[in-house]
């Protein structure tokens, strides 16, 4: 063969005449108000800062690496979102501690805010497919030039966590110990105050004890509960009695069924396990969560519903954005030390706990859901509260405010 | 009933014991921030970054909350759109340098290409976040973005020149006013990335020169010819032996359409002419390296320039669905209202959503020339070794060492 196969061909350029105009007029229209004054985009977004704070470590140092820029524009775009769930989270916890959520008409902002919360975790979740197209070795390359920056140091994160209701003394020992330690000054007090004030799991479970139909001398949905299940386990423990065939080991399955339901109505054992930290509402509250999920149909409880499904939804992302992070860590370090000076993959694989669950009680709730007919029955005449809220207390603020 | 059922609680504190230590291993570490060097804020600019957020709702006044939302999610596009340019021109200059030509560039290549992919799977995906606002939402703060439009977005129109969108071929408010909206440096850098090679003219050149192709050599598109026209040759005979039937009518009827397009597949003339048109982008040296490329895909030395081509269409689909989806969410925003940037709004960018802004759109249409795999002109490994390991180096070609990282 004569040489390589490889010919090089000059570009060949047509000339290529205007297209006919085929388009719809309508479509085409318009005045370019470009040159009329007045705020532009780059201006209104300010992407002189946004656009020029990539500056790679690598190539300061004078030995650019390519993939640095990606890993810098990641952990930005990561940084914008977390400052916008912050955003919607402190309004939604503003319309908590105001008051304004017991105008029931807020609750509609409440769960729209904290929806948006959950597809702000449900991108985050996509993006680090992203991240994940840069190799090990890749990072290996640059990485040394990092030092000591680290996720560790992330103010937002920490601040989201602490406002959802990550409870302090529930972080894995080393996040215990020196998280607070990355921050000084300002950052550390911010931190510090976020810690202190009334995280969202506080105030929803405030919300959820003043839950219609709890009242003891009113509804009283949890008396009425205890008397129907108990009644229905009679009831299932007479029908295993007649089997004699099957009795005993029905009668096995029972007991553990039975024990659960005991639990649930035994104060003292939800006391421990708050205590402990495996529950995190007020007795209280986990009734009032209850009601919710038993009576959600009814018109005043469909969005207080949707609110109980979102927050799960939440706690879901997430530990799922734990976990993507610690695949990703593992991939690119194996089982180095990290560059804030933890372990690296063994302590974030520690993160990814029910520790750091904050709703945890939500979940818990399916182990106690019972047959249609034992749930309490209600009288549209006599319990007029589950239908649309009608009072309002002066003493409520009215919603004008966009905020 | 006595007042609201709704009553106050005072929050009660419980105190809680500290739970039981984990294995040692995963909370060993020493902290290390204190020890000096670069801190992750610092590292992100996160001064920069953070502090970018200024509602114009709020300035005047009327602070509309959803109005965060709707900056965070521009800011979040820009920062991506400069990624993307980031690879874009790293994938250009290893074509325009001719590093290329060592085929050990091509898993960076094909790397960078994928990536830019992924990154606009992420955009798309972003819409959703965005819809979470209602037009209601909207449009209490609308008025305060003033004249402030997606139309002067810098980087949107690097990335979509240096990709290969042809000016030409832009829809004829897009052709008339889309550098209107930049001067001085910005105007510039536009028309450069205009006159410097894309992504398209670049990817035509290396297909140019595919191995195979040459006349005197292994005569791909000469062998291809044949081979098609035997094969329909034969095939109609079998067809005109069968008994008369409507079938046959038909089967008849589509082997004549099938000819119709191979005829028209061999003829350069026609192809010129669908190129002055704009409906075909490539010449019609590059079309048949792509073909070639598709049809030996399997050969170790196809195999990555296959998974390049594939990426190519799907950057365009991702951006023809990144237009649509925007479409469908100015729609739900401001129904048939004229854009701020003054445009007609919905219906303006309904129109770019077309083929004319498909810039690979001949790989996708190569699909029409797809033929039985016996009819693929077969490859005699004693005779035809080019498209095994590329082995040859010519001394002219830059012995490009690819330690550089870029």
């Amino acid at each position: 063969m004569s040489g390589c196969p490889y010919f090089q061909a000059k570009f060949v350029s047509s000339s290529i005449q205007h297209l006919t105009e085929d388009e719809n007029n309508d479509s085409q229209t318009g005045v370019n108000k470009a040159s009329k004054g007045g705020l532009i985009y780059g201006d209104y977004l300010q992407l002189d800062k946004i656009v020029t704070s990539q500056v790679l470590q690598s190539e300061l140092k004078g030995n650019k690496i390519h993939d640095e820029h990606l890993f810098i524009v990641t952990h930005q775009a990561y940084e914008l979102w977390f400052k916008q769930v912050l955003w919607e989270l402190d309004s939604v916890r503003e319309i908590f501690i105001s008051g304004h959520v017991r105008d029931e008409r807020n609750m509609l902002k409440v769960n729209t805010r904290i929806n948006r919360i959950v597809m702000i975790f449900r991108l985050l979740l996509d993006q680090f497919a992203v991240l994940e197209t840069m190799t090990a070795i890749d990072f290996f390359d640059f990485r040394e030039y990092l030092s000591p920056a680290s996720g560790f140091q992330s103010l937002q994160f920490r601040l989201l966590e602490n406002k959802i209701g990550v409870p302090h003394n529930q972080r894995v020992p080393y996040n215990r110990r020196h998280y607070r330690d990355n921050f000084r000054g300002e950052e550390s007090e911010l931190l510090i105050r976020s810690e202190q004030e009334l995280t969202l799991l506080q105030l929803v479970e405030q919300w959820l004890e003043r839950t219609p139909g709890l009242e003891e001398d009113g509804f009283n949905f949890f008396g009425k509960l205890q008397t129907n299940i108990f009644k229905g386990l009679d009831g299932e423990k007479e029908k295993i009695e007649q089997n004699p065939e099957t009795k005993e080991e029905m009668m096995a399955e029972f007991i553990k069924h039975r024990d659960v339901f005991l639990s649930l109505f035994d104060e003292k054992r939800h006391d421990h396990l708050l205590s402990t930290g495996q529950r995190r509402l007020s007795y209280k509250a986990l009734q009032g969560a209850l009601m919710i999920y038993f009576y959600r149909e009814e018109p005043r409880f469909q969005v207080p519903f949707q609110l109980l499904t979102s927050l799960m939804d939440i706690d879901t992302l997430m530990t799922k954005w734990r976990y993507n992070h610690v695949c990703m860590v593992h991939r690119m370090l194996g089982s180095k030390a990290g560059t804030g000076g933890s372990s690296g993959y063994q302590y974030l694989r520690s993160t990814v706990s029910d520790r750091y669950k904050v709703f945890v009680d939500l979940f818990n709730l399916a182990t106690f859901l019972v047959p249609r007919e034992w749930v309490p029955k209600l009288n549209p005449t006599e319990h007029s509260f589950l239908y649309t809220a009608e009072c309002c207390d002066s003493s409520y603020c009215s919603s004008d405010d966009s905020d | 009933m006595s007042g609201c059922p709704f009553l106050g609680r005072k929050h009660q504190l419980f105190s809680i014991n500290s739970s039981q230590p984990e294995e040692d291993d995963s909370q060993k570490g020493i902290n290390k921030a204190s020890k000096g060097g670069i801190v992750y804020g610092e590292y992100l600019q996160l001064d920069k970054v953070l502090s970018a957020q200024v509602l114009q709702s709020q300035q005047k006044g009327d602070k509309i909350h959803d109005e965060h939302l709707f900056i965070i999610t521009h800011q979040a596009y820009e920062l991506w759109f400069k990624q993307i340019l980031w690879e874009l021109d790293s994938v250009r200059e290893l074509f325009t340098k001719n590093h290329v030509r060592d085929e050990r560039n091509m898993l960076k290549v094909v790397s960078r290409i994928h990536r830019i992919t992924m990154i606009f799977k992420l955009l798309v995906e972003q819409f959703a976040v965005l819809e979470t606002m209602t037009s209601l939402d909207f449009f209490d703060f609308r008025q305060y973005l003033s004249v402030a439009s997606g139309f002067q977005s810098f980087q949107f129109r690097l990335l979509e020149s240096k990709i290969g969108v042809a000016n030409h071929l832009r829809v004829a408010y897009n052709r008339q006013h889309y550098r209107d909206n930049f001067h001085g440096q910005e105007s510039e850098t536009l028309l450069r990335s205009e006159q410097e090679p894309n992504l398209l003219q670049l990817v035509e050149e290396w297909l140019e020169r595919t191995p195979g192709l040459e006349r005197d050599g292994f005569n791909f598109w000469g062998k291809l010819q044949a081979n098609i026209e035997e094969g329909l040759k034969l095939e109609k005979q079998k067809l005109e032996g069968m008994s008369d039937s409507e079938e046959k009518g038909d089967m008849l009827e589509d082997l004549k359409k099938q000819t119709e397009v191979f005829t028209a597949l061999f003829d350069p003339s026609r192809h010129e002419h669908l190129l002055n048109k704009g409906e075909r982008r490539l010449s019609y040296e590059a079309l048949q390296g792509a073909l070639m490329i598709n049809f030996y895909r399997e050969e170790p030395r196809f195999q990555v320039p296959f998974q390049l081509l594939t990426a190519l269409m799907e950057i365009d689909t991702l951006m023809s669905k990144w237009r649509y989806n925007h479409v469908c969410m100015v729609h739900r925003m401001i129904g048939s209202k004229a854009g701020t940037g003054g445009s007609s709004g919905y219906c303006y960018l309904r129109s770019t959503v077309s083929d004319r802004y498909k810039v690979f759109v001949d790989l996708f249409n190569l699909a029409a020339f797809l033929v039985p795999r016996a009819w693929v002109p077969k490859l005699n490994p004693q005779i035809h070794n080019f498209h095994y390991m590329a082995e040859c180096y010519d001394s002219s070609y830059n012995s490009y060492s690819s330690e550089d990282s870029d």
